[in-house]
């Protein structure tokens, strides 16, 4: 009796999945490599599945998802994705990825690629890099004077594996904990000198290791932690969080600060003061839309401050990112109202004079102003680093 | 062993395999995947076209190398596990070499002399402490894979660092890479040294005097000391080989691996090799002929894996869960043969020097 019944669910189940499998095949398609770490990072992967998926819903387009589980796959990867011939665009998420996708784009000339944070020269390739140190002068700016307020001597970041767009986001930061130190110093009339805490730890998965960094960080004195390495963010905020029980509390600070995504909502909204937004799922979005519509060009685009290609957590994206948080699991849809709350007084605790130095040096770069500085190698970023160096 | 009896262990090994598959198929139902049009896929990807098969062969190239370290230890009657640690500093070793922009024959070759050298010498230390103070390889294997991680984390992030892409060491120099064997894949002329390695292997435990001491030692370690046999020269034999292996394994990848040629910070495309050379071997039954339909059954397995996500959009989670189940049913029948082995012999675990009491003993 007992195998008789298992034998009908093995039936039934074989059926139901033969008859998902089966659904219309005649939709064009898009193809998403991602890096090792993929998805569930809450930031860089999943923005880059956010925005595909949304431009499939949109175009009526499938999209197939090819995670990377090693080095070694992401030649096989987009080289099969090529092979296939049915995918009208393959996108590429992440800087690790270049030598593959100028190795495949050359195979296949008349496939389409999209490569995000990285630029390969070919006329089949669309290479979309971000002003990531632009946004990041923005939250050093808020760091350095939010940690110089609560007393704080430092700041700290947290870094992945050591490659030249994480070197971006650290020069920007450096420039703009020293700017913040400039501004606060105006104000208040001492330079509080807040010291920058760095560390790369190599990884851009292991979650375990951003805790570690982070916990080293905050008993040194640090009052922010710049998260610069995808999902050890989760890593990250942990530590800040056990550090905030330890005192008694449920809110920061310490604060971390978010990014790629809006992580704002993280912590219960009141631990992650604020998040530099990399719009990744919008150039996803625009690659996809610029195949349908036929005006896709091989060639860079560069997404700035101005065209909100990056951009410092404000209030409209905290709610619409919150889906991301419910569609994982980590909160629940009654949660909103009360992270929502939280965030707002998260906020209003910080004197508004820092807020509004902050959107006044969003405008000054905005405008060229000021320029802020950028290394794409080892050379250039100790160049920034001996001139901003932020130690104690 | 004979040939006879290979064949049955042959069959218990397929049949291992076909309940491992269909114990992924089960969990791929029961989470709503296609198992079928999964396993097309799967062996699509693997074998069914030359360049799938291309692939599989690319995957298995270290692999085969790595599972031969292990057996030749296994085959002495020893866990050697350090495959791991000595093939990160093969692979360092090899690039290594191309930091001194030497004309590309002798790159070529010092890289795969420095490799194998450095794959020995991370070997040497397990081989002494067990031949002279008795410590268990496992022990000291697996500190040692630990020390040579942070070590090849510090070479790779400070000393073989690329200046323009500090995510990675500088490359293998251009001519001192293994050729393309088929264009448009990642299959290199880099197989035929592993293959020629497993024969070399062969050859050493079945053809040699040397080869016979060690498995007489492996099978009996009592009896071969009784025969004459000394137990330390096999130790640093069969760790010695070991570890050219594992850094012949290392050097073999980096050199002959496109598209990079060159180490990640953090490792991720070499991490794991020496532990995969681990299952290859059990599931190859510690036999090198084995280790070679193991090691590009193995490879298959990665490659169809891909063709997984690709085409029947299996997760690659899933895909994982699949591969892990398939090898651990194919490595039972291997587990079944090292147990009751171990059981038969009553091998301590440490094994102590020379008591007083063990004189006691003998005398009674």
């Amino acid at each position: 009796m007992c195998r008789r019944i298992l034998f009908v669910l093995i039936a039934v189940a074989l059926v139901f999945g033969i008859v998902l499998s089966s659904v219309a095949q005649d939709k064009g398609s898009v193809g998403v490599v991602l890096d090792v770490g993929g998805r569930g990072d809450l930031s860089f992967n999943d923005m880059g599945f956010k925005g595909t998926d949304k431009a499939a819903a949109d175009f009526g387009l499938k999209m197939v998802e090819i995670q990377s589980a090693s080095a070694a796959d992401y030649l096989p990867n987009v080289r099969n994705a090529a092979r296939s011939g049915s995918l009208d665009l393959i996108i590429s998420v992440g800087f690790l990825l270049t030598d593959a996708v100028k190795t495949v784009a050359g195979e296949y000339p008349n496939q389409k690629f999209m490569i995000i944070d990285s630029v390969v020269d070919a006329p089949n390739v669309m290479s979309i890099v971000f002003k990531e140190h632009e946004g990041s002068a923005l939250v050093g700016a808020l760091a350095a004077m939010v940690a110089a307020h609560y007393g704080y001597p430092n700041v700290g970041a947290v870094l992945g594996i050591e490659i030249p767009v994480l070197y971006h986001f650290e020069a920007g930061y450096r420039f703009g904990i020293d700017w913040g130190n400039k501004a606060y110093a105006q104000k208040t009339g001492t330079d509080p000198k807040t010291g920058l805490l760095y560390t790369y730890t190599g990884t851009f998965s292991d979650i375990a290791k951003g805790k570690g960094a982070t916990e080293a960080m905050l008993a040194q004195g640090a009052g922010l932690v710049y998260n610069i390495a995808g999902p050890l963010g989760i890593g990250d905020l942990q530590a800040i969080t056990e550090a905030i029980k330890a005192k008694g509390k449920k809110a920061g600070p310490p604060f971390m600060i978010g990014v790629d995504a809006n992580q704002d909502w993280m912590g219960d909204g009141h631990r992650v003061l604020a998040s530099m937004l990399k719009r990744v799922d919008n150039a996803c979005y625009n690659a996809v839309e610029a195949v349908i519509k036929g005006t896709f060009k091989g060639g860079l685009v560069v997404m700035g401050l101005d065209v909100q290609g990056v951009a410092i957590s404000k209030e409209p994206e905290l709610l619409a990112f919150m889906e991301f948080g419910i569609g994982s699991g980590k909160i629940g849809e009654d949660d909103k109202a009360e992270i929502v709350a939280n965030w707002k007084s998260m906020r209003a605790q910080i004197p508004s004079w820092i807020w509004d130095a902050v959107d006044d040096l969003e405008k000054q770069i905005i405008s060229g102003q000021i320029s802020v500085p950028n290394a794409n190698t080892l050379d250039e970023m100790k160049a920034v680093r001996s001139k901003y160096p932020l130690t104690k | 062993m004979g040939f006879s009896g290979n064949i049955d262990e042959l069959k218990k090994t397929i049949l291992a395999g076909a309940i491992g598959f269909a114990a992924g198929a089960l969990i791929m139902m029961l989470y709503g995947y296609d198992p079928i049009s999964a396993y097309q896929a799967l062996f699509n990807g693997a074998f069914g076209d030359l360049y799938g098969f291309s692939e599989s062969l690319a995957n298995a190239t270290p692999l085969i190398l790595t599972a031969l370290t292990f057996a030749i230890g296994f085959r002495g009657g020893m866990f050697n596990i350090g495959a791991e640690g000595q093939l990160y500093l093969g692979a360092l070793a090899a690039v290594t070499v191309s930091l001194f922009h030497l004309p590309s024959a002798t790159s070529f070759a010092l890289s795969l002399i420095f490799a194998v050298f450095a794959g020995a010498i991370w070997s040497l230390p397990v081989a002494i402490l067990k031949a002279t103070r008795g410590v268990h390889e496992v022990i000291s294997t697996i500190m040692l894979n630990w020390i040579s991680q942070f070590l090849a984390f510090y070479l790779i992030a400070r000393i073989l660092v690329d200046p323009l892409r500090a995510e990675k060491t500088i490359s293998i120099a251009e001519g001192v890479r293994f050729p393309l064997l088929v264009p448009g894949t990642s299959l290199s002329y880099a197989i035929f040294v592993s293959l020629i390695a497993a024969i070399i292997v062969y050859l050493l435990l079945w053809r040699t005097v040397t080869g016979f001491d060690i498995r007489v030692m492996g099978h009996n370690p009592l009896a071969a000391t009784y025969a004459g046999i000394e137990k330390w020269k096999i130790i640093l034999f069969v760790f010695i080989t070991g570890g050219l292996t594992a850094g012949l394994a290392g050097a073999v990848h980096v050199m002959g691996r496109p598209p990079t040629y060159a180490i990640y910070s953090g490792m991720p495309s070499i991490r794991g090799l020496g532990f995969e050379g681990l299952a290859v071997a059990m599931i190859g039954r510690n036999h090198p002929i084995g280790i070679i339909i193991a090691a590009i059954f193995f490879g298959g397995l990665l490659a169809g894996g891909r063709m997984m996500q690709l085409f029947a959009q299996v997760p690659l989670e899933m895909v994982r869960v699949v591969e892990g189940i398939v090898v651990l049913f194919l490595a039972i029948p291997e587990l079944i043969r090292l147990f009751s082995f171990l059981r038969k012999i009553r091998t301590p675990l440490i094994f102590r020097s020379k008591r007083s009491s063990d004189e006691d003993r003998r005398r009674s």
